[in-house]
């Protein structure tokens, strides 16, 4: 996300300023979706369990399944816009997508080009442990080797709360951060929550649980600047799905874990 | 397309990227000096050993050198502590490089042994030299001088090809460099930095080994 999202800033700063050229946002996006019936998502599919193809290459995770609850709920059809993740926002500023929803955590450098629904979803990077290791909170790190991947949340959150004496390792891939756990080469690694838990299924014996939760980054659904009338139905739905349940439900389907507490901007 | 260049967040860290420079050079001489005693052995068992012995060497030779390093590091690094032989990164690294360079200087140095005429091996039974003496002097010296550029050149791919150790976590300099890289988001300031670093070692391993090529084999061989 870190590179990226300056990466991103940049670029999205240049297409905003190009969209302002050229006209003014729709002030009336959502009116135009409802009359044209069909709503165009961003899909980012290289993101599991956010965003996957499936065994016959259809979209698929959470995300892709909150568009199409999405599109369900406005009573349109759910046009998919595929973008990797540098591309999420400027689908959005060049107009080839009404909304992205690609697990975009909410960050204030983000706001400046796009504005954020309140948030769908979490993301929790955790300490990820087997059961003989001892580890109950940040000042247990000390001495112990923590392998993480480069280029992650991880890599930004845990040096952050790491006492002096703590190892930390980088792996360039999670499948080299995973193994390492797995092979006793590292005591504890950093990660996303649900990546622990598919490991834990994995290698039962080890009996690997999440320690303790370094942070958690809350994922929102954005749109274009100035497309006020489409951003208010969507905080709309947000509320309505996260109390009854549906925003939940899609979450641990495709993440196998429990969605935290969803707090309101 | 215009980029501003910002050296300064990579000069700030630059005492980071000479440790990890160090630990190249450290991993590139260790993996030298133990796998050309590989070499030396593996090559004279491949020429003058018993047959299954000779299959032996050359099934190690063929298995490494038609298998990729990383492959090689990650069997080294992960699989092996299911056997119970756990290496930490940098010994898990050095093992690789040494398996690695061992049997890419076998070859080299088989082709300088068998290039040694048979005469010059009777020569030395003629004088009665023992056959540890024969094999030092009469065969291996002439026929290490004689590939001596082809190691040379080997031992320089094995420095550079030491950056793939960064992928089990040995923080050598391409490991230093990409964390730095994923940190600070300056890629093009940190590997130019990286690169000049990797061309300087480089050079200087070159005019080390012209050197050690002139002390041997050029002022020696009046004696």
């Amino acid at each position: 996300m870190s590179r990226a999202t300056r990466y991103l800033a940049a670029a999205a700063a240049a297409i905003f300023g190009l969209a302002l050229a050229t006209g003014q946002a729709d002030a009336q996006t959502l009116d135009r979706i409802l009359k044209e019936k069909k709503i165009r998502i961003t899909a980012q599919v290289d993101s599991a369990p956010f965003g996957i193809l499936d065994k016959d290459n259809k979209p698929t995770g959470s995300e892709i399944e909150t568009a199409r609850q999405i599109a369900k709920d406005l009573g349109v059809e759910l046009e998919l816009v595929q973008v990797t993740g540098p591309q999420r926002i400027p689908a959005l500023l060049s107009d080839r997508a009404d909304l992205a929803i690609s697990s975009l955590s909410i960050t204030t450098d983000r706001a400046k080009t796009v504005w954020f629904s309140n948030p769908h979803g979490a993301l929790s990077i955790v300490i990820g442990a087997g059961k003989n290791v001892n580890i109950s909170g940040p000042a247990d790190l000390a001495g112990k080797k923590i392998g993480m991947t480069r280029a992650t949340l991880e890599e930004q959150e845990v040096p952050k709360i790491a006492p002096p004496g703590t190892n930390i390792v980088y792996f360039d891939e999670h499948a080299a951060t995973q193994q390492a756990l797995l092979t006793g080469q590292v005591d504890a690694i950093g990660a996303a929550a649900f990546l622990i838990t598919d490991l834990a299924k994995r290698a039962p014996a080890m009996g690997i649980t999440s320690k303790f939760t370094v942070r958690t980054a809350f994922y929102g659904i954005a749109v274009k600047p100035g497309n006020m009338d489409l951003l208010q139905w969507v905080n709309t739905w947000v509320f309505v799905n996260k109390h009854n349940g549906v925003l939940a439900k899609i979450y641990e389907t495709h993440t196998g874990v429990k969605l935290v507490d969803l707090p309101s901007m | 397309m215009t980029y501003v260049f910002q050296f300064g967040i990579v000069f700030d860290q630059f005492d980071r990227m000479l440790v990890g420079a160090w630990l190249t050079v450290q991993l590139a001489f260790l993996a030298l000096a133990l796998g050309l005693a590989v070499a030396i052995v593996c090559a004279y068992l491949r020429t003058t050993g018993p047959k299954p012995v000779r299959w032996l060497v050359m099934a190690y030779v063929e298995a490494i050198r038609n298998t990729p390093l990383l492959v090689q590091l990650y069997v080294i690094f992960f699989a092996l502590p299911g056997l119970g032989l756990r290496l930490d990164a940098n010994g898990a690294a050095l093992a690789a490089l040494v398996i690695n360079f061992g049997a890419y200087a076998t070859e080299i140095v088989r082709a300088g042994v068998q290039s040694i005429p048979v005469g010059q091996i009777e020569a030395g039974r003629a004088l009665r030299l023992t056959r540890l003496q024969i094999y030092l002097l009469v065969v291996l010296f002439p026929a290490v001088k004689a590939v001596y550029p082809a190691l040379a050149s080997q031992f320089v791919l094995l420095m550079l090809g030491s950056s793939v150790v960064s992928a089990i976590s040995a923080n050598e300099l391409t490991a230093i460099s990409n964390t730095l890289q994923s940190t600070t988001f300056r890629a093009f300031e940190v590997y130019i930095i990286a690169t000049l670093m990797y061309l300087a070692i480089a050079v200087a391993f070159r005019g080390f080994f012209a050197g050690l090529y002139w002390l041997v084999f050029v002022r020696g061989r009046g004696r």
